[in-house]
C-alpha cells in the first residue's frame, strides 16, 4: 500500500464494534423489545395488476390475539415527502384499491404475538379484479421513459466514428434481476411517545427515514427519531424508507402499542428493492491498432409502474475510456413489478458487464490482448468533463494486477488451457467507478475528561464507519483511539447522507475533518498550551465540554478545475469449467484497487473481498425469477435464490495502489462498491477464454453453458 | 400456521395409535420438512403433532449382509458410520452432499425418505394451481420457473421433484423400509414405496395414514464393489441437485457383473435407472459402454423449457459417475 | 389447546416457559428468554444465522420447535464467552481476522465454527469451506472466516 497514513489511520486495527458483534450483543433493530409490544404481519397481493374487490377479515379477526386489521378501507390518508437526492420516496401504502405489483401490501394484521399475526394474515381473504400485467422488458404496454435521470451522455459523432472504424463490434447483453438479500430480515419497531414517534429500523439512512415518515403522518421532523445503531446488511436495500416502515408506524398508532414488524425472507424479495434486469445494446468501433473511435451504449431497464429508481447503467461507457465519439443512453420501462432499488454498484454492475464484455470481444476481433486494449484507450483526463482527474492510478492497477495474477502466462487462444477435466480461462475487466458525495454533518465534542465524542446520524452497515471515523478523529485530535467514541445510527444526531453510493466515508470523513480542525482551533483560542491536555484546558476555563458541528459539502469540479475521481480497479479472474458438465468454479481472483487514502487496510480489504463475492453471485448464481402473468417472484427463498456459500469462494487477493485523492482534505475515495464492479464481466471473459462460449446473459449457469 | 397440539411420544405403538386414529395428526421427527411446511409455508396444517424424536428408533446395526438403520438416526450419524464408509461409499457421499451439517444433525433417515418436494409452486399457498396440494387445480410449475423440477415420472399434472440425495443411493441399493402400523409391522422395498404422480400427485407413497417408518434396511454391496455419488449443482455446496447419480459396479475379470444406477434431480421419485444397469451388465467398462448406458437411462422424459437441459446433463453425469468408479 | 409447557436449559440455566406450541426454539430464545444473539436470517432453514448447539451438536433453531428442545442442553452465542466476559477463542479470532462486516450472520457462523472444530473438520481449507457452507454471509466474509477458523484450529489446545 502506498497511500500515506497518519499515526492512527491506515493501521489495520480491529473493528471497534467487533467485540459486540461476536458476542451477539450488538443491538440490531430486530433485537429491540418494548413491554406490551404487538407484532404485525402483512397480507400481500397475489396478482400483479388490477383492483381489490373485497377484503374478508372475519376469519382473521377470529384468531386469538388479533388487535387490528388495517386495509385501504380503513387506513388514513398519508403524505409523501419531497424527493431526496435519490428521488421521491415510495408512494404511501394502503391508499386505494389499485394493485400495481404482486407482493404489494394489501393489509396489515396486528396481534399480540408474531405467531398470531402470521396466522391471521393467512386467514385474510382478498378478492381481486385482475387486469393484464406488463411484466416483460419488451412489453410495449409498459411506458418507456427516455433519459430518466437526465444523465445521458453524448460527445462527438457516433455514426461518423463507426463509419471510420476498421472493426465494429455490436451485441446485446442482458442481466437478470438480482435481489439484495442482506442476511438481516428488515425489521421496524415503532413506538409512539405522545405526539412523537420512535423507530428502530434496519436503515442505511436514518435521516431519510425520518423525513419520509414525518411527511407520511404530517409530523414535524424533529418529533420522529430513528435508531439504526447496527444493521444486518443492506447493500442498498436500506436506502429508502419502504412501505413496511410507514406501516409499522401506522399499526402502532392504530393499536396504541409499540409494534414490531419483521419481513419474511419472501417479503424481502418484493418489499425492499432489487437490482433491475437490463437489456443493453452495444456498438463499439475501433481502429485496427485498438484505438476506440465510437461507443454507443443503450441500456433498457425495468422500473415500477408508479415508483422510481435511480439506476444509471450506460454511464460506465461515458467515463471509462478515452473515445471521441460516444452516446450513452438509459431507458426505463414501467412494469407491474416491485420497485427496483439500489443494489451494490447500482447501474454500474449491469453496465460494466456489457461494456467490459464488449471490449473483450473487440480485443479478440482485433487480436489485441484485452489488457492492452484497455491501456491503449486509457482516459488521461475525464472523458466527459475534459478535466484532469483528482487522482487516478488505474494504470498501476493494471500493471500490478497483471504481475500478481500472472496475466502473461495466459495463452491467448480460447479453450487452450486445461487442468484435467477442467477448462481453464483467464479474464479481466477494468473499472472506473463514479464519484458520489452528498453534504454531511457531524458533531465533535470534547468532554471534561478530555475524551471525544463524534456523533452523526450516519449508519455503519458493516462497512466499518465506526472504526475508521474513530481512527480519523483520533488522528486529527491527537488522541488515542480509546479516547474517541463514535456514535452513529440516530437521526437526532447531525444530518447525514446514506451509507451508500460509496459516498459516506468521504462525506462524513470530510465533516469529521472540519469539525476536528475547528475543535483544535477553538482549544487554541482558549489558550491551550503546548502539551496541555484537553481536560486541563476545559477545567482551566471552567468548561464541562466543547462541542462543534461541521458540515462537509461536495466540491465543485469546475471551481477546483479537477474531475472528481471515484475509485479505480483492475480485476483478474481465473475460472474452471467442467468440459462435460458445464460446472463453473471460480479458482482465483486478483483485485487491485486505487481507493485513494485507505483509512484502515484490514477493513478496506474486507470491503473489497465482500464486494467481489457479491460479484461472483451476480456472475454465476443470482437471478430473481418472475412468473409470467401473475408477476409472482418464483424463487423468493434462500433455498431457491442462490447466493455464494463458503465453498464457492476462493481466497481473494486484494492490493491497494495509488495515494490520497487531491480533492478533499481526507483524501479518501469510496470503496464500498468497487469490489463488486467488474467481477461479472471478468468472469464472463474468463469463461469465454476457457470454453470459447461467449455468454452475453447473466447469470452464467450450467444450463446456459450446455445450450448448443 | 394454525395452532396445533404438541405431544411427545415415548412409546412407538402409542404414537402410531394416536396418529392412526386422528386424520388431523402428523408425526414430527427432525422437523426440517414438517416445521418448514407447517409454520413457514403454511402448506400443511395438522391439528396435532406427535413428536417421535424420543422414541427408541435410533441407531445402526449390522445384521448379516445388511445395515439396519433406525428411522430416527440422523443423516450425520449415518454418514459417520464405519460400515457405511467402508461398504456403502455412495450412501456416505450422498449424505454428505445433502443440505448442511446443521440440517443433517436434525434430519432423520425416515424423514429423509418421506421428505416433501421443494417445488415453490407446491410450497406457496398463494399459487392456486398445484395438483399435489389441491388435486385437480392444475400445475403452475410447468409454465413457471422449472429449473429444479423433474423430467422422469413427470407429466402435465405434476413435475415436482423428489430432491433427496440419500434416497437416490438407497433406491439403487434396493433398500427396504420397515413400517409399523396399528395392525402390525410390514416391509416395503423402497423402490415400491413411492407412487408416481400420474393424475394424483397428492398421493406420494403407499403408506396409509398413521403408518410409521421404524427402520431402513440397506443391503451391503459385495466386497470389492465400487460405488459413488456424483452431484451436479450450481453452487459448490449446500444446494439441491440439478442432476445426481448414485452408481455401483462389481467388475470381475474385466466384465461388469453387477450394476446399480440411481438418479436424482430428475425424477418425481428417487429414480432407479434399471435400463442403464441392463446395458452395463456383461459389458466391459469404458466410455462407449457408459455412454450407451446413459443413453438408455433417460426414457421418455417430460421436459418443459426450464428442464430441457437436464436430459443432456443427466446423461453426461451418468458417464462421469461411472468413469469415476473405474478411474 | 395449543399451549405447552417447556423447560429450556440454555447456557447452563434452566427456564420454564408456557408457550404457544408454534414457537420455535429461535423465537423462544429471542422473544421469551431475551437471548437475541441468535439471529433470524430466513426462518426457513436455509441460511444458518440461527445456528445453536443442541446437546452439543449444531442445529438450526428456526426449524426446531421449542417444545422439542424440552430438557435438552442448548448453547447459544451468549454461552460461549466466559463469566468475566472473556471471549471464546473463536470469537476472538473472528475479531482478529475481521470475519464479519455487518455482524448479523456472525453468531451463527461462530457457533458453527465451534462445532466444526469439535467435529474434527477444520483440517484443511477444503474441509472448512465445505462444512461451513451451511452458514450464508452476504457481506462476503468467507475468506476471513476461514482464516479465523484456521487460526483457532492450529493453536495447541489449552
Amino acid at each position: 500500500m502506498t497511500a500515506t497514513s497518519g499515526p492512527a489511520t491506515g493501521a489495520p486495527v480491529d473493528r471497534v464494534d467487533g467485540r459486540l458483534k461476536v458476542a451477539g450483543a450488538a443491538p440490531y433493530p430486530s433485537d429491540v423489545r418494548y413491554p406490551d409490544m404487538a407484532h404485525a404481519a402483512f397480507v400481500r397481493s397475489t396478482i400483479a395488476a388490477g383492483r381489490i374487490l373485497a377484503i374478508e377479515v372475519t376469519a382473521a379477526e377470529a384468531v386469538g390475539g388479533v388487535q387490528a386489521i388495517i386495509t385501504h378501507d380503513n387506513a388514513p390518508r398519508l403524505g409523501r415527502a419531497a424527493a431526496s437526492v435519490l428521488g421521491p420516496p415510495p408512494p404511501a401504502p394502503l391508499q386505494d384499491d389499485r394493485i400495481l405489483h404482486n407482493g404489494q401490501y394489501v393489509a396489515v394484521v396486528v396481534a399480540d404475538t408474531p405467531q398470531q399475526a402470521a396466522e391471521a394474515a393467512r386467514r385474510v381473504v382478498v378478492t381481486y379484479d385482475r387486469a393484464e400485467a406488463a411484466l416483460d422488458l419488451d412489453d410495449p404496454r409498459g411506458e418507456s421513459v427516455a433519459n430518466p435521470f437526465g444523465w445521458d451522455a453524448a460527445r462527438g459523432d457516433v455514426e461518423a466514428g463507426l463509419a471510420d472504424a476498421d472493426v465494429v463490434h455490436e451485441a446485446v447483453y442482458t442481466t437478470a434481476d438480482n435481489t439484495n438479500n442482506p442476511l438481516g430480515l428488515f425489521t421496524t419497531v415503532a413506538a409512539w411517545q405522545g405526539d412523537g414517534l420512535v423507530l428502530h429500523d434496519a436503515s442505511q439512512w436514518t435521516s431519510n427515514v425520518r423525513t419520509t415518515v414525518a411527511a407520511a403522518f404530517g409530523l414535524p421532523e424533529p418529533s420522529v427519531r430513528v435508531h439504526a445503531p447496527y444493521v444486518g446488511g443492506g447493500f442498498g436495500a436500506g436506502l429508502r424508507a419502504w412501505p413496511h416502515v410507514v406501516l409499522a408506524a401506522l399499526a402502532a398508532r392504530v393499536v396504541r402499542r409499540p409494534v414490531k414488524v419483521t419481513l419474511t425472507r419472501p417479503e424481502m424479495f418484493t418489499g425492499v428493492g432489487h437490482r433491475p434486469s437490463t437489456v443493453q445494446r452495444l456498438r463499439v468501433g475501433a481502429k485496427r491498432d485498438g484505438e476506440l473511435v465510437a461507443i454507443e451504449h443503450e441500456a433498457l431497464q425495468s422500473v415500477a409502474m408508479e415508483d422510481d429508481n435511480l439506476e444509471p447503467v450506460s454511464g460506465v461507457a461515458a467515463d471509462g475510456y478515452a473515445c471521441a465519439n460516444l452516446s450513452a443512453r438509459d431507458i426505463q420501462r414501467r412494469l407491474n413489478i416491485p420497485c427496483p432499488g439500489s443494489m451494490r454498484a447500482p447501474g454500474h454492475a449491469q453496465g460494466s458487464f456489457a461494456l467490459e464484455s464488449a471490449l473483450d470481444e473487440l480485443a479478440y476481433e482485433l487480436r489485441i490482448d484485452p489488457l492492452e486494449l484497455r491501456l491503449r484507450n486509457y482516459a488521461e483526463t475525464h472523458p466527459q468533463l475534459g478535466l484532469p482527474w483528482s487522482s487516478k492510478a488505474l494504470r498501476e492497477c493494471c500493471a500490478v494486477g497483471a504481475e500478481r495474477f500472472g496475466w502473461t502466462a495466459r495463452d491467448p487462444r480460447v479453450a487452450s488451457m486445461t487442468d484435467g477435466r477442467w477448462q481453464v480461462g483467464y479474464g479481466l475487466a477494468g473499472v472506473s467507478y463514479p464519484w458520489w458525495q452528498v453534504r454531511c454533518r457531524v458533531r465533535v465534542t470534547i468532554g471534561a475528561d478530555g475524551t471525544a465524542d463524534v456523533r452523526s446520524a450516519a449508519t455503519d452497515i458493516g462497512t466499518g464507519t465506526y472504526t475508521v471515523m474513530q481512527q480519523l478523529a483520533a488522528e486529527l485530535l491527537g488522541l488515542e483511539l480509546s479516547q474517541v467514541r463514535v456514535g452513529l445510527g440516530d437521526s437526532d444526531m447531525p444530518w447525514s447522507p446514506a451509507a451508500g453510493g460509496s459516498g459516506l466515508t468521504g462525506a462524513l470523513g470530510n465533516a469529521v475533518h472540519l469539525a476536528c480542525k475547528a475543535v483544535v482551533e477553538r482549544l487554541g483560542e482558549l489558550g491551550r498550551r503546548t502539551g496541555e491536555s484537553y481536560a486541563d484546558v476545559l477545567a482551566r476555563r471552567g468548561l464541562t465540554e466543547l462541542s462543534t458541528d461541521a458540515e462537509s459539502t461536495p466540491p465543485d469540479p469546475q471551481v477546483l478545475g479537477m474531475a472528481p475521481s471515484g475509485a479505480f480497479a483492475a480485476k483478474f479472474v481465473e475460472v474452471h469449467v467442467d468440459r462435460d458438465l458445464g460446472v463453473i468454479r471460480i479458482a482465483r481472483i486478483v483485485s487491485v484497487v486505487d481507493g485513494g487514502r485507505i483509512l484502515n487496510e484490514k477493513l478496506a480489504r474486507s470491503q473489497i473481498v465482500g464486494g467481489t463475492i457479491g460479484g461472483i453471485g451476480q456472475a454465476i448464481f443470482e437471478e430473481t425469477i418472475t412468473d409470467a402473468e401473475t408477476g409472482r417472484i418464483a424463487n423468493a427463498t434462500f433455498g431457491d435464490y442462490l447466493i455464494p456459500v463458503n465453498a464457492d469462494v476462493p481466497d481473494i487477493e486484494v492490493t491497494f495502489v495509488g495515494g490520497p485523492d487531491r480533492m478533499t482534505p481526507t483524501g479518501t475515495k469510496g470503496i464500498g462498491e468497487i469490489g463488486l464492479a467488474g467481477i461479472a464481466p471478468a468472469v464472463a471473459n474468463a469463461v469465454f477464454h476457457a470454453t470459447g462460449r461467449r455468454i452475453r446473459s447473466l447469470p452464467i449457469t450450467i444450463d446456459r453453458l450446455l445450450q448448443p | 400456521m394454525r395452532p396445533f397440539e404438541y405431544t411427545s411420544a415415548s412409546d412407538t405403538a402409542a404414537a402410531v395409535e394416536i396418529v392412526t386414529g386422528d386424520p388431523d395428526a402428523a408425526y414430527l421427527a427432525g422437523g426440517t420438512t414438517q416445521v418448514d411446511l407447517m409454520l413457514k409455508d403454511g402448506v400443511v396444517e395438522p391439528r396435532r403433532l406427535v413428536d417421535i424424536t424420543r422414541l427408541p428408533l435410533r441407531g445402526i446395526a449390522r445384521i448379516g449382509d445388511a445395515l439396519h438403520v433406525g428411522a430416527l438416526t440422523t443423516m450425520e450419524e449415518l454418514a459417520a458410520d464405519a460400515t457405511v464408509a467402508e461398504r456403502l461409499p455412495c450412501v456416505r457421499e450422498a449424505l454428505l452432499h445433502g443440505a448442511s451439517v446443521q440440517l443433517r444433525n436434525m434430519a432423520t433417515i425416515g424423514g429423509n425418505v418421506l421428505q416433501r418436494t421443494r417445488c415453490r409452486y407446491f410450497r406457496d399457498p398463494a399459487v392456486a394451481a398445484c395438483n399435489k396440494r389441491a388435486p385437480g387445480s392444475g400445475c403452475a410449475a410447468i409454465h413457471g420457473a422449472a429449473r429444479m423440477h423433474a423430467i422422469l415420472g413427470a407429466s402435465e399434472h405434476c413435475i415436482a421433484l423428489h430432491a433427496s440425495d440419500l434416497c437416490v443411493a438407497l433406491v439403487a441399493l434396493d433398500a427396504i423400509v420397515h413400517v409399523q402400523g396399528r395392525d402390525g409391522e410390514r416391509t416395503v422395498p423402497l423402490t415400491e414405496l413411492y407412487v408416481l404422480p400420474g393424475d394424483r400427485p397428492d398421493v406420494e407413497n403407499v403408506l396409509v395414514h398413521g403408518e410409521l417408518i421404524t427402520a431402513i434396511e440397506v443391503p451391503l454391496l459385495p466386497a470389492g464393489a465400487r460405488s459413488g455419488y456424483v452431484k451436479i449443482r450450481d453452487r459448490a455446496s449446500y444446494e439441491f441437485a440439478l442432476v445426481s447419480v448414485a452408481a455401483a459396479l462389481v467388475v470381475e475379470d474385466g466384465v461388469i457383473v453387477q450394476a446399480r444406477v440411481g438418479l436424482g434431480g430428475v425424477g418425481t421419485i428417487p429414480w432407479r435407472a434399471r435400463a442403464a444397469e441392463q446395458v452395463l451388465i456383461g459389458g466391459r467398462p469404458g466410455r462407449a459402454l457408459f455412454a450407451a448406458a446413459a443413453n438408455a437411462a433417460i426414457i421418455d422424459p417430460y421436459t418443459v423449457e426450464g428442464t430441457r437441459f437436464k436430459v443432456t446433463l443427466a446423461e453426461r453425469a451418468i458417464v462421469r459417475a461411472l468413469e469415476d468408479l473405474v478411474a | 389447546m395449543s399451549a405447552c409447557s417447556v423447560t429450556l436449559r440454555v447456557n447452563g440455566s434452566s427456564a420454564r416457559l408456557e408457550i404457544d406450541s408454534r414457537v420455535t426454539l429461535l423465537d423462544a430464545l429471542r422473544d421469551h428468554l431475551g437471548l437475541t444473539g441468535t439471529k433470524k436470517g430466513c426462518d426457513q432453514g436455509a441460511c444458518g444465522a440461527c445456528t445453536v448447539l443442541l446437546d452439543g451438536r449444531r442445529v438450526l433453531s428456526c426449524l426446531t420447535l421449542a417444545a422439542q428442545s424440552d430438557g435438552r442442553e442448548v448453547t447459544t452465542i451468549e454461552g460461549l464467552s466466559g463469566e468475566d466476559g472473556e471471549l471464546h477463542p473463536m470469537q476472538a479470532a473472528f475479531v482478529r481476522h475481521d470475519g464479519f462486516q455487518c455482524g448479523y450472520c456472525t453468531p451463527g457462523q461462530i457457533m458453527s465454527a465451534v462445532a466444526l472444530l469439535e467435529e474434527g473438520r477444520a483440517g484443511s481449507d477444503e474441509e472448512i469451506k465445505e462444512f461451513m457452507s451451511g452458514n450464508l454471509c452476504r457481506c462476503g466474509a468467507y475468506p476471513n472466516i476461514r482464516a479465523a477458523i484456521r487460526d483457532v484450529a492450529q493453536r495447541p489446545a489449552t
